[in-house]
């Protein structure tokens, strides 16, 4: 009785890990889709309640702090051209020739008229050092649940991190307001193998406050350490460069 | 029997008859000159006000009027135009889309909206074509690849600071989400420094609509029709022909402007009733003086058998002769004068500013109301006033009234 009592307890259903564990899954997730290099081309498809729309974009990235995304089509978008190096975000339009930082106060705004904002392209990565981490381990499934540090300025009270353990992979994004209301989901889908790595090839982030609104993101391609990638690529120069 | 003892009594006492009568005459010529200028500065400004931009009527989709959203636009233009069209009262149309974006000059930005025009249907409707201050009106760009020609106002000019055919920046967002952005040219410059009209920004409505991705659909339809006052008349005809739109007569469109205006005729109503207390108090003397002088007199009708009724009758009967006759010399002097202040008016030195619109021109208004409105409620105060002194003569008995004197 006393054995069985012991075998119980040192086989709970769900298991609390360690801060560390966390990091280091997060950290995973992020590499997944990086590497130490990128290049891939997407297709994003924002719907809504009054138009549907189809961008073709190409996009690099270098490290964490390094992302470049270029709108392929359709032609009247076509050459505009968002840089992000660490914190900083630009935009770049041809017709016009201007270059635009993207203010502070304009980093919860929509990026180009999809459900993802300028912070989703800057802040991604920053999950790790600017939110407490916690995490709980089902029996196919890590949650990890990250909540902000006192000292971090978050729109999110709370965000659901939810990883498939075998293969290891994303699978779902709940981010919660101060309230505890879930306001947005991003999701993860339909995982294939580019460059050697499987990863979902989809994401749709389902703003949750606006009914009928959702932005898919498909990736066509996506290379791994490619060449010509370089600090290079990521210069005010570069931004201006037309296509 | 009474009208002819009732004419003798007037003819009687010519010179009290006549001073009661300028009074009422002077009242009801003061109060008809008050109103149709009260009415025709009113219409004047309506005038101004509507064909300064908003037209008669607008049609809108859904409820964009209250909440503009890019989307609430109109697609079906063609069934629009086809009813507005076919309506003889209108006299024209014109199709408009609006948008906020923001303007970039050389140094400066700053917010801007922007209103989709058509070059050639505008300025049947709007002033816009005579607002233009510097530069000209613009036409249709000739090729696509040319850059397109704008109307800025004149403070939104100064505030970039651009000349005419300066190049400017305009980024905005598109219907279809996507970020629009595209150079423009200054061709010419709107209204003047102190206009209230701040940050237009006028192009074509081909261009607009390229620009802002909103395919050939507006938001708006301006118009004119050819009698303002039948603008509510006009607007609910055309709703229910046009079911799946939202008309709205500029009293709606303009809410808060013709709330304040009827608040402000309901004001010179007060006004007006002071001035016809005023007049009537002096008719009241008169009236009740006649009545004690002529005691003696009554006294002598009653004893002869006249009764109380028939005095009161008589003195209604007299008073109601005497308007009559005073009103009809007061129309012959109002006439004129308002018709004189409706066709040519009277120009203040320096024009008033109200809510953006200059005004200057002072113009009375010439219609069946502000004649015989006034007319009526003349003649309904001097019968009710000589309702006090009718009674006190009939409660006379002969021998007091006799003895009196």
């Amino acid at each position: 009785m006393r054995q069985i009592l012991v075998l119980l307890l040192c086989l709970p259903l769900v298991v609390n890990g360690s801060e560390d564990q966390a990091k280091s899954i997060i950290n995973e997730m992020e590499k997944l889709y990086r590497g130490n290099s990128s290049e891939v081309s997407l297709t994003m498809q924002v719907e809504t309640p009054h138009y549907r729309r189809s961008l073709e974009i190409f996009g690099q990235t270098l490290g964490k702090e390094r992302a470049i995304f270029r709108i392929i089509s359709p032609k009247k978008d076509k050459g505009i051209t968002t840089l992000r190096r660490d914190n900083e975000m630009w935009n770049f339009f041809p017709k016009i020739n201007k270059v635009i930082k993207v203010p502070p106060s304009m980093m919860m705004g929509s990026w180009m008229g999809s459900d993802f904002t300028n912070d989703d392209l800057v802040q991604e990565t920053k999950l790790v050092e600017e939110y407490d981490l916690e995490l709980i381990i089902d029996s196919e499934t890590f949650l990890i649940i990250l909540t902000p540090k006192e000292e971090t300025i978050s729109l999110w009270g709370k965000i659901d991190y939810l990883i498939q353990k075998d293969p290891l992979l994303p699978l779902k994004q709940s981010f919660f307001d101060d309230y505890g209301t879930k306001v947005r989901e991003l999701v993860y889908k339909d995982p294939k193998v580019f460059g050697g790595k499987l990863l979902p090839s989809a994401m749709e982030m389902i703003p949750l406050n606006k009914p009928g609104y959702v932005t898919k993101l498909f990736y066509n391609q996506l290379e791994f350490d490619p060449e010509g990638v370089s600090e290079k690529s990521f210069s005010l120069r570069a931004l201006k460069k037309r296509i | 029997m009474f009208i002819n003892i009732a004419f003798r009594n007037i003819f009687r006492q010519k010179r009290r008859s006549i001073l009661t009568g300028l009074s009422i005459s002077a009242g009801y010529v003061l109060f008809a000159l008050t109103l149709s200028l009260i009415e025709g500065s009113y219409s004047n400004m309506i005038k101004l006000f509507t064909e300064n931009h908003i037209g008669h009527i607008q049609i809108h989709s859904d409820d964009y009027l209250t909440r503009p959203k890019i989307y609430k636009s109109i697609n079906d233009k063609s069934k629009i135009e086809r009813v507005l069209s076919a309506d003889q009262r209108i006299i024209s149309f014109t199709p408009r889309a609006y948008s906020p974006a923001l303007s970039f000059s050389e140094e400066k930005t700053g917010p801007v909206q922007l209103i989709g025009i058509d070059p050639e249907k505008e300025p049947t409707v709007s002033r816009l074509r005579e607002k233009i201050t510097e530069g000209s009106f613009f036409k249709e760009p000739q090729d696509a690849s040319d850059k397109v020609h704008a109307l800025i106002s004149k403070s939104l000019a100064i505030k970039l600071g651009l000349e005419i055919n300066d190049e400017f920046v305009l980024i905005g967002q598109g219907a279809d989400g996507s970020i629009a952005n595209d150079i423009f040219i200054v061709s010419g410059t709107v209204g003047s420094k102190s206009s209230s009209d701040k940050t237009s920004v006028y192009v074509p409505l081909t261009t607009m609509q390229a620009f802002l991705s909103l395919n050939n659909n507006v938001h708006e339809y301006a118009l004119l029709i050819s009698d303002i006052s039948q603008a509510q008349k006009v607007s609910q005809n055309l709703q229910s022909a046009l079911s799946d739109f939202v008309v709205s007569p500029w009293q709606v469109v303009e809410e808060v402007f013709f709330k304040s205006m009827e608040a402000d005729k309901q004001g010179n109503w007060i006004f007006l009733a002071l001035v016809m207390i005023i007049v009537f108090i002096g008719v009241l003397n008169t009236i009740f003086m006649s009545v004690l002088e002529r005691t003696r007199e009554f006294g002598v009708m009653r004893a002869i058998g006249f009764r109380a009724v028939g005095l009161v009758t008589l003195i209604f009967t007299e008073t109601i002769l005497l308007t009559l006759l005073s009103l009809f010399l007061g129309i012959l002097v109002a006439l004129p004068l308002v018709f004189w202040f409706s066709e040519v008016g009277y120009m203040f030195p320096e024009p008033m500013d109200m809510g953006g619109i200059e005004f200057q021109h002072l113009k009375g208004e010439l219609s069946f109301k502000v004649l015989f409105v006034p007319m009526g409620i003349v003649f309904l105060f001097a019968t009710l006033t000589s309702a006090l002194p009718a009674i006190r003569a009939s409660r006379l008995t002969p021998v007091d009234a006799l003895g009196r004197f």
